[in-house]
C-alpha cells in the first residue's frame, strides 16, 4: 500500500504527528514547504529521513513527528467527506465477518475511504475489495487516494448506486459490508454477487434502532439466519502522576490549631476593643480580660507594648494578630487537646511535603471525561451455503447391508452439488435431499 | 541509527513505479482482476484432522477434533459417523439420524403476535408440568420426534394457555434446546476461536476478548508480509490472530518462557494450512534475546565420531536446530520488526525495555493486560522516555443486543472486562529538536525586552 522501504522518499506519502489532535498527511514533493503550529519544514529535508523520525525545525525551535501510514494513522489524519469509522467499530466488524487475507469484499458506500484503506491493509493484494459510491465527487476522491496510495490493483472502485443497481458480481464474495442508509434496498442483491459453496457474513452499519429494525425484517425475510446486533466503543484512560494524597489526621489536626487560633484571635479582639473603649474613656486599661484568656500573660515585650499604645496599640494588635504569628506557649493549653501528627505533614494541605519524609507520588488512571457515546449499530448476519454435498443420511445399520459410501467428494452421478435456480426460490427436486420432506423446525437458539 | 539492509528493500522500486503511473481511472468499472476466487483458505470445508466447532442446542460450543474412518460422540445430543461431515462446508446445521447426518433448514424469525395475556393468573411453584421424567425418557426412547414430545408437554402444562405469546415462544424454544438432537458446526474464524476461548476459560487467554484482540491487530497494523515479533502466554491466542492476518506471507516470532518448545495449543483449532506456519513462525526463548549471553554448546557431546545411523542422526538433528535457533536470534538481533505485540504474564515494563531496540521507526507497540495498573506504570515509564510516542490507554467496551420482533433489547448477561490495552509509536528521537512552547516564550520576552529598549532610547533621545 504505502512504502516499505526504511526512509521516506520523493513522492511518499508520509504522516505528519503534531499532537494527538492535528495529524496531518503530506505528499512529499521537493520544493514544496510544511507549514505548522511547530514551524516550517522543507519536504527536502524529509527525503532520507527513516520513517519514525523525530524532526527539528531547521531554526531551532519546534518540532515534528513524521510517521509512516497505517489505516489507523489515516483514519485520523483523513480529509473528512462523509462520517467515518473509527477504530473499535473498524475492527469488530473485520473480526465479525472473518476478513483475511485472499477475501473478497463488498462494501458499500465508500464514504471517505476509512474502512476501505483497513480492509485493503488485512485482505492483501491476493484479495479483492469492491467498493460502491454513489455521490461523483467522493469517486474522485477516493479513486486518487487508492491510486496514490498503491491500493488500485485489488480496490475496485465503482461509482454505482448499489441500492437500486446491484453489484454486477456473481458468485464470488465472501463478506458484505453495509454503510448504508437504506440497508434493505441493498440486500436483495447481495444474493446474487456472494459465494454459493460457503457462510457469507454481512454487516450492516446504522447509527438507529429504527434502521437496525428494518434491516432485521429485511434480512429475515430473504433467508440471513444468526441475525444478532451490537455496538462497541473504546473506552480511553489517561495516566496521571499524582502526589500522594494527605491522611485526614494531618487535616484534623490543622482544623483543630484553626479552631483554636480563631478562638484566641477572638479573644483578643474582646480584649482589644475593650481596651480602646477603657482606653477612650480615659480609664486606665483593665487587664481582665486579658487575664482571663490566660494567652496574653505568656506573652513576651511586643503585647505590653500593644496594650499601652492606646488607639493605634488597638489596631497594630489586631494587624499583629491577623498575621498569625503564633508562638508555640500562646495556646498551650488548648493545643494539649490537639492531636499529634508526623513530623513533616503539610498542614496547609496543599500536597508539598517537606523533602525528608514524602511519599512517592501515586500513578492514577482515570477515564477519559469527554468519550464517544454512539457510532453506530452493527447488525450481523450470515448467509448458509445453498451449494453442498449431501452429507452421509444415515440408514440404519445392519450387517448384511453392505458399506455405505462416503460422499466425500461429490461424484458426478449423484445428486449432490445442484446450482439453485435464482427466479425461483423453490429448489428442484433432488438437491438438499438430505432434508425431510418437512423439515424439523429448529430455530438458532436465542444468544 | 545504522541503515541496516533489512527485508525492505526489495520493495520501494516496484511501489515509486506504481506511483509514477499515469495518473488516471487504471481501473475503470468494467476491468476486472484475473483471479476471481478467494484464496483456498478462505473457502475451506472440513477436511480430516480439522478441529471443529459445534454449537449445541443450549448455545453451548465444543471443539471436537474429527478423524476420518470414526465415530464422534457428542454426548446426550447423539453420536454419529465423523464422515458424513467431512467435505461439508462450515455453517450448516444437521440433526444425528441413525449415526447419520441430515441438514436441517433454519427456519426464519416468526413474527408472534401480542395478545393481551399477562402473567396476572400463573402462580410459581405449583405444579406444571404432568409428564414425567420417566414418560419423557420413554417418548425419547420410542423415536417420537422433538416436536411431538413438545407438543406432549404443552398440551400437559397447566398454565401454558395464559402465557403470553412471547412466553411461549421462550418456552418452546427451550424445551427444543433440551431435546433436539442437532447442532451446527462454526468455521474456525478467529472470532469464533476467541469467542469460545474468553467464554470457556478467560484465564487461559488472558482476558483477552474477541473486540480486544480484533483491535490489538488493528493497531498493531497486522498485515501479509510483515515482520512482528509477539510475547503471548495466553495459550497462543495472539500468535495465532497474527497467524492469521499474515495470511502465509511475513515473519512471527515468539518470545517465550520456556525450556522445550512451547505449546500454542490454540494454534490447532485454527485449522491453519502449514503454508501458514512453515516459513512464517518461528520462536525462541527469553535467554536468547539477550545480546551478551553467547553460550557455545557444543553440537556433539560425544568425542568419537557418531558409530551408528541413529547417532548420526541425532548429532544432524541437533545441528539444524542449533543453526535454527542461532540464525532466528540473529533475525531478532538484526531489528527492523514492524509491532511488538504483548499479552505476558511478566512485567511489561521490562519486556518492552528488552525489545524496543529490535524495532523499526514508526512501529506500533500493543500491549495487553487485565490489570490497568501495569500499564499505567508502563505509560508513566514511557512518558518519562524518548523513544515512545503518544502512548495511550483504551479499554474495549461492546454490548451485544437480541434483535426479535417485538423484543429488541441488550442481552441481560454480558461480559464485564476484554482487559486493557496500551499503544504506543517508536520514534527516532533528535536530542536537539526542542519544543516550540517555550522557545517562543523565550522568543516573546526578548522581544519584549527589545521593545522596551527601543521605546527607553526614544524616551531619552527626547
Amino acid at each position: 500500500m504505502w512504502s516499505t522501504a526504511r526512509e521516506i522518499a520523493e513522492g511518499d506519502v508520509v504522516i505528519v504527528w503534531l499532537t494527538r489532535e492535528a495529524v496531518h498527511p503530506l505528499t512529499i514533493t521537493a520544493g514544496k514547504e510544511f507549514n505548522g503550529r511547530f514551524g516550517a519544514y522543507k519536504h527536502s529535508d524529509l527525503i532520507g529521513v527513516p520513517y519514525g523520525s523525530k524532526v527539528a525545525c531547521r531554526n531551532g525551535k519546534g518540532f515534528i513527528h513524521v510517521l509512516r501510514p497505517t489505516p489507523e494513522l489515516w483514519t485520523l489524519a483523513l480529509p473528512h467527506r462523509t462520517q467515518i469509522l473509527y477504530l473499535a467499530d473498524i475492527a469488530f466488524v473485520t473480526a465479525w465477518l472473518g476478513i483475511r487475507p485472499g477475501s473478497h469484499v463488498i462494501e458499500a458506500g465508500t464514504g471517505s475511504g476509512s474502512f476501505a484503506h483497513s480492509v485493503a491493509r488485512t485482505i492483501g493484494s491476493r484479495g479483492r475489495l469492491y467498493t460502491f459510491e454513489f455521490h461523483q465527487s467522493r469517486v474522485a476522491k477516493a479513486r486518487e487516494e487508492f491510486m496514490q496510495h498503491g491500493m488500485s490493483d485489488y480496490v475496485i472502485l465503482q461509482h454505482r448506486n448499489v441500492c437500486k443497481d446491484g453489484f454486477d458480481l456473481q458468485d464470488e464474495i465472501d463478506c458484505v459490508f453495509l454503510d448504508l442508509p437504506a440497508p434493505w434496498d441493498a440486500i436483495p442483491h447481495v444474493k446474487r454477487a456472494v459465494r454459493k459453496d460457503r457462510i457469507v457474513r454481512i454487516c450492516c452499519f446504522s447509527p438507529c434502532i429504527e434502521q437496525v429494525l428494518r434491516t432485521v425484517s429485511a434480512l429475515n425475510e430473504h433467508g440471513y439466519t444468526d441475525i444478532t446486533m451490537y455496538e462497541t466503543l473504546l473506552r480511553p484512560h489517561e495516566v496521571a502522576q499524582l502526589p500522594a494524597p494527605v491522611p485526614i489526621h494531618a487535616i484534623r489536626n490543622k482544623l483543630q490549631i484553626a479552631e483554636v487560633q480563631k478562638e484566641d484571635r477572638r479573644l483578643k479582639q474582646i480584649a482589644a476593643s475593650k481596651a480602646k473603649r477603657d482606653g477612650a474613656a480615659g480609664a486606665s486599661p483593665s487587664h481582665s480580660s486579658v487575664e482571663q484568656s490566660g494567652s496574653k500573660r505568656k506573652r513576651g515585650a511586643p503585647n505590653d507594648d500593644t496594650v499601652d499604645d492606646g488607639g493605634d496599640g488597638g489596631s497594630k494588635d489586631v494587624k499583629r494578630v491577623k498575621t498569625g504569628d503564633v508562638n508555640a506557649g500562646d495556646t498551650d493549653h488548648l493545643h494539649e487537646c490537639v492531636e499529634s501528627f508526623p513530623s513533616g505533614t503539610d498542614l496547609k494541605g496543599k500536597g508539598k511535603q517537606s523533602p525528608a519524609s514524602s511519599p512517592p507520588p501515586l500513578t492514577v488512571t482515570q477515564p477519559i471525561k469527554e468519550v464517544r457515546g454512539h457510532t453506530s449499530y452493527l447488525t450481523f448476519a450470515c448467509l448458509l451455503p445453498s451449494i453442498f454435498p449431501t452429507p452421509d443420511a444415515g440408514r440404519p445399520f445392519s450387517p448384511e447391508m453392505e458399506a455405505i459410501p462416503e460422499p466425500a467428494q461429490p461424484s458426478p452421478e449423484s445428486p449432490g452439488p445442484q446450482p439453485i435456480d435464482e427466479d425461483n426460490d423453490q429448489p428442484p427436486p433432488g438437491h438438499l435431499d438430505g432434508l425431510q420432506a418437512t423439515p424439523t423446525t429448529v430455530t438458532p437458539p436465542a444468544q | 541509527m545504522a541503515c541496516t539492509t533489512g527485508v525492505h528493500t526489495k520493495f520501494p522500486k516496484i511501489r515509486r513505479a506504481a506511483m509514477n503511473a499515469v495518473a488516471g481511472p487504471s481501473n475503470a468499472n468494467n476491468e476486472r482482476p484475473l483471479n476471481r476466487s478467494s484464496s483456498p483458505f478462505v473457502g475451506r470445508k472440513i477436511q480430516a484432522g480439522d478441529t471443529v466447532l459445534v454449537r449445541l442446542p443450549n448455545a453451548e460450543i465444543r471443539s471436537i477434533k474429527l478423524e476420518s474412518d470414526a465415530t464422534t460422540n457428542l454426548g446426550k445430543y447423539g453420536t454419529f459417523r465423523t464422515n458424513a461431515l467431512l467435505g461439508q462446508p462450515y455453517g450448516l446445521t444437521y440433526e444425528i439420524v441413525n449415526k447419520g447426518l441430515k441438514v436441517v433448514c433454519a427456519t426464519p424469525i416468526e413474527d408472534v403476535e401480542d395478545t393481551n395475556a399477562t402473567n396476572e393468573l400463573i402462580n410459581d411453584g405449583q405444579f406444571v408440568q404432568p409428564l414425567t421424567g420417566v414418560e419423557i425418557e420413554a417418548l425419547k426412547q420410542s423415536g417420537v420426534r422433538v416436536d411431538d414430545i413438545i407438543k406432549a408437554q404443552i398440551e400437559q402444562h397447566a398454565n401454558y394457555a395464559l402465557k403470553t405469546e412471547y412466553s411461549k415462544d421462550k418456552y418452546r424454544k427451550r424445551k427444543e434446546a433440551k431435546f433436539s438432537k442437532t447442532f451446527t458446526t462454526l468455521e474456525a474464524t478467529l472470532f469464533h476461536v476467541s469467542d469460545y476461548w474468553f467464554t470457556k476459560d478467560p484465564s487461559r487467554v488472558q482476558d483477552i476478548r474477541a473486540d480486544a484482540l480484533a483491535q490489538m491487530l488493528s493497531l498493531a497494523n497486522i498485515h501479509p508480509d510483515g515482520r512482528y515479533i509477539v510475547v503471548d502466554d495466553g495459550g497462543g491466542i495472539v500468535v495465532a490472530g497474527i497467524l492469521e492476518r499474515l495470511g502465509g506471507k511475513g515473519r512471527l516470532l515468539a518470545i517465550n518462557n520456556s525450556e522445550s518448545p512451547p505449546v500454542y495449543h490454540i494454534l490447532s483449532q485454527m485449522n491453519f494450512p502449514s503454508s501458514y506456519i512453515d516459513d512464517v513462525f518461528c520462536s525462541i526463548n527469553w535467554a536468547y534475546t539477550d545480546e551478551s549471553w553467547a553460550p557455545d554448546f557444543p553440537v556433539d557431546a560425544e568425542p568419537e565420531a557418531p558409530k551408528n545411523e541413529k547417532q548420526r542422526m541425532r548429532v544432524e538433528k541437533r545441528k539444524r536446530a542449533q543453526e535454527k535457533l542461532n540464525s532466528t536470534r540473529a533475525e531478532l538481533f538484526r531489528g527492523e520488526w514492524d509491532a511488538l505485540v504483548v499479552s505476558s504474564e511478566f512485567e511489561p515494563c521490562s519486556v518492552v525495555e528488552v525489545l524496543e531496540p529490535y524495532l523499526a521507526g514508526s512501529s506500533n507497540i500493543v500491549v495487553h493486560s487485565p490489570h490497568i495498573q501495569n500499564l499505567a506504570k508502563l505509560h508513566a515509564d514511557m512518558r518519562g522516555q524518548a523513544h515512545f510516542l503518544a502512548p495511550n490507554i483504551t479499554e474495549a467496551w461492546t454490548r451485544r443486543y437480541q434483535v426479535l420482533p417485538g423484543r429488541t433489547h441488550p442481552l441481560m448477561t454480558t461480559s464485564g472486562s476484554a482487559g486493557f490495552l496500551l499503544h504506543a509509536i517508536k520514534i527516532y528521537n533528535d536530542p536537539n529538536a526542542s519544543a516550540a512552547e517555550p522557545a517562543r516564550k523565550v522568543a516573546r520576552v526578548a522581544k519584549r525586552k527589545r521593545m522596551q529598549a527601543k521605546s527607553d532610547a526614544n524616551t531619552q533621545e527626547d
